[in-house]
């Protein structure tokens, strides 16, 4: 268990920069985790945590000792790989003991903490396999396993359950949850997977191509997100963003709904209108008119696509609906549900008053 | 007899497939030209010199003449030039393997400025033919005083042997994912022990493949140790083998034997590696 400090951080590779400067606080047995689109930098982020890559500039400290200069072993940290990485010719047990054994430690030292991690992830009857006789949720959790005999300060994760279909995804989530609270221990974790990141997170760290765009809860960052990259990347379906222009004591939304917005900025600015797709509701009394271009039903809720003066936004019903595209529908935007950035800049105008409750 | 049967069908079908029959025919043919030597070789070895003389090759020995392999080991003075090819052979093959698996990871996995330049020499090493090297390395054997010494073949050997094999090895370890040895790494194991306790294990197949042709190679390697060990005290079991040839009368059946028994030693080491090499193509599949 430890804090992690990341401050001023930079990667470059060759000539190439790819990582501008990231500080993230990390405190003690806090689960953190790292979204962003694909290419970003999250893996180079966690692998520099590690120690698998060289840090260009700035420092990363664990319980407040720098150890950017550190080999990977002396860290105190433990990783799980997106492809798990087993030893291949190694039984699970000698697997998860390696680190152990590699440490000087007794044979019956290694085979109790062995058999106290094989019993947390109810390995115990797979110790004598090796990694080519499991399954892929098996796998994972051996390398789970591998991590935990060590009792390191920080657990690094990579996209550990990219490789499992659905239904496993969503039982290893809560395992690994359930785990955390059962060690408390400091926890970094890279998904590109939202879901994942809401559902898990104490704290997630939004990236985009080598920035933080944003820090916060999971909550926080639904509800308050800092900027256009960040309401778009967080939530399923996504955000819709209108363009709108601001008038005095409202704001017109895609050129036809005007809606009753008291805003910071002077009239006639151009901004950005966003609003999540179950904020919007089936109206017909609505003047607000819009034709439909897909219906996706999910059994639970109805997905549509919309398309509004041109502009395509999703909405979610909750009451099973019946209709076709081509159908004209009325529409009508939760009040006090939106959010509003600046068009330039893409930051969110926080004196729009919107999001008071 | 179903066994029999099903080799002619596709799996699952019913019917006789004309491609896998054809597919067999030529692969028995291919067996039938491939053994036939070796049955004249075996016919021969036990034939008195008479019989060999007389009666037409492919057939079979009438009274055994075992006393053609007891002959032989004492012209082609099989004690020495057998006790050589061990020495050569035990020393050089496992101290190839090992020096090229150790450079071969080096080149592969450990981050070096030279690594690309240095993969290039060794690919380089495995486009010259030792042929035209004879004389040269002749010249720098005598040079170090090492004729008629087994340092003086047994360099030679590792240095014309270590490129193909580090060309091979790199290959394979650089298809080992990264993360393995950053696992590893991890863990706290140093290159050397990730080498030994992760890339030898999961190199075993690719290992006694080379092991068995290296093997091979070396054992019968003629031209190098025919200029390098010039004292028949030095000589190996392809140079003893010269001894039978050179005689004004041969004697056909003595000759065979000998090769008999040159050949033996390289297909037991074959027939006791391949099992490995096979184990090791399936490991991590099934239980072993
Ligand atoms: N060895 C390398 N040499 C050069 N560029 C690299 C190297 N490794 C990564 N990069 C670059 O660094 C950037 C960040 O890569 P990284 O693997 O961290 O992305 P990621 O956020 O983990 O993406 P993904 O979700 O696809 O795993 C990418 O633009 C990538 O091209
Ligand atoms: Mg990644």
């Amino acid at each position: 268990m430890a804090s992690v400090d990341i401050s001023g951080v930079k990667k470059s590779y060759g000539a190439v920069a790819v990582m501008h400067g990231v500080d993230v606080a990390i405190g003690d047995g806090e689960f953190v985790i790292l979204v962003g689109p694909s290419g970003c930098g999250k893996s180079t982020l966690l692998r520099m945590v590690a120690g698998l890559e060289t840090v260009t500039g700035g420092q990363i400290a664990i319980d407040g000792r720098r150890v950017n200069e550190l080999e990977p072993k002396d860290r105190d940290i433990a990783m799980v790989f997106q492809n798990y990485a087993l030893y291949p010719q190694m039984t699970v047990a000698q697997n998860m003991g390696f680190a152990l054994e590699l440490a000087g430690r007794s044979k019956a030292e290694i085979k109790a903490e062995v058999d106290k991690a094989a019993e947390i992830l109810s390995l115990t009857a797979l110790l004598d396999r090796k990694p080519g006789q499991l399954s892929g949720g098996q796998r994972q959790r051996v390398a789970m396993g591998r991590a935990i005999v060590r009792h390191p300060k920080v657990f690094l994760f990579d996209e550990p359950l990219s490789n499992l279909d659905a239904k496993l995804r969503v039982k290893m989530r809560a395992e690994i949850k359930a785990l955390h609270q059962r060690l408390k221990s400091t926890i970094i974790y890279v998904t590109h997977d939202q879901i994942e990141a809401m559902t898990m997170a104490d704290k997630i760290v939004v990236m985009n191509a080598g920035r933080v765009e944003q820090i916060g809860t999971p909550l926080e960052l639904y509800d308050n997100p800092a900027n256009l990259f960040v309401a778009t990347f967080m939530g399923s379906p996504a955000m819709n963003i209108l363009p709108a222009v601001t008038q005095a004591g409202a704001v017109l939304v895609a050129g036809v709904a005007t809606l009753p917005i008291v805003v910071s900025v002077p009239p006639g600015t151009k901004i950005a209108y966003g609003i999540r797709p179950d904020e919007i509701t089936i109206d017909p009394e609505s003047p607000v008119k819009a034709e439909v271009v897909v219906v996706e039903p999910t059994g639970s809720e109805t997905h549509i696509t919309a398309r509004l003066a041109g502009h395509e936004i999703t909405l979610i019903s909750k009451a099973r609906v019946a209709l076709a595209p081509g159908d004209q529908i009325g529409l009508s935007f939760s009040p006090n549900k939106h959010h509003l950035f600046d068009d330039a800049t893409g930051r969110r105008l926080e004196a729009s008053g919107g999001m008071a409750a | 007899m179903t066994l029999f049967s099903q080799a002619f069908r596709r799996v699952g079908s019913a019917k006789v497939d004309p491609v896998l029959v054809a597919l067999w025919i030529s692969l028995i043919l291919l067996a039938l030209i491939w053994i036939t030597p070796f049955v004249f070789i075996v016919f021969t070895a036990l034939k008195s010199n008479a019989t060999v003389m007389g009666a037409s090759a492919f057939m079979p020995p009438t009274e055994l003449a075992f006393e053609n392999f007891a002959a032989a080991w004492r012209r082609g003075n099989f004690s020495t030039t057998a006790f050589n090819g061990v020495v050569i052979t035990v020393i050089k093959v496992p101290l190839g393997l090992f020096i090229s698996a150790m450079a071969a990871y080096a080149l592969a996995k450990v981050p070096m400025r030279m690594n690309k330049a240095l993969f290039a020499l060794f690919l380089f090493g495995t486009m010259l033919p030792f042929q035209v090297m004879l004389a040269p390395i002749f010249r720098q054997v005598n040079a170090f005083g090492l004729i008629n010494t087994y340092p003086g073949i047994i360099l030679p050997y590792l240095a014309f042997g270590i490129p193909y094999q580090v060309f091979i090895l790199y290959g394979f370890f650089s298809a080992v994912p990264k993360e393995l040895s950053e696992a590893a790494r991890i863990d706290g194991a140093s290159h050397f022990t990730i080498f030994r306790r992760i890339f030898l294990p999961i190199s075993l197949p690719v290992l006694s493949a080379l092991l068995i042709l290296d093997f091979v190679a070396t054992w019968n390697e003629f031209a190098m140790a025919l200029v390098i060990l010039q004292d028949p005290k030095m000589w190996t079991l392809p140079l003893g083998l010269m001894s039978f040839q050179s005689q004004f009368s041969s004697d056909y059946g003595e000759l065979n034997a000998a090769i008999i028994m040159t050949v033996l030693p390289a297909a037991l080491v074959y027939l006791m590696f391949q099992r490995y090499f096979v184990a090791g193509l399936t490991s991590g599949a099934v239980k072993e």
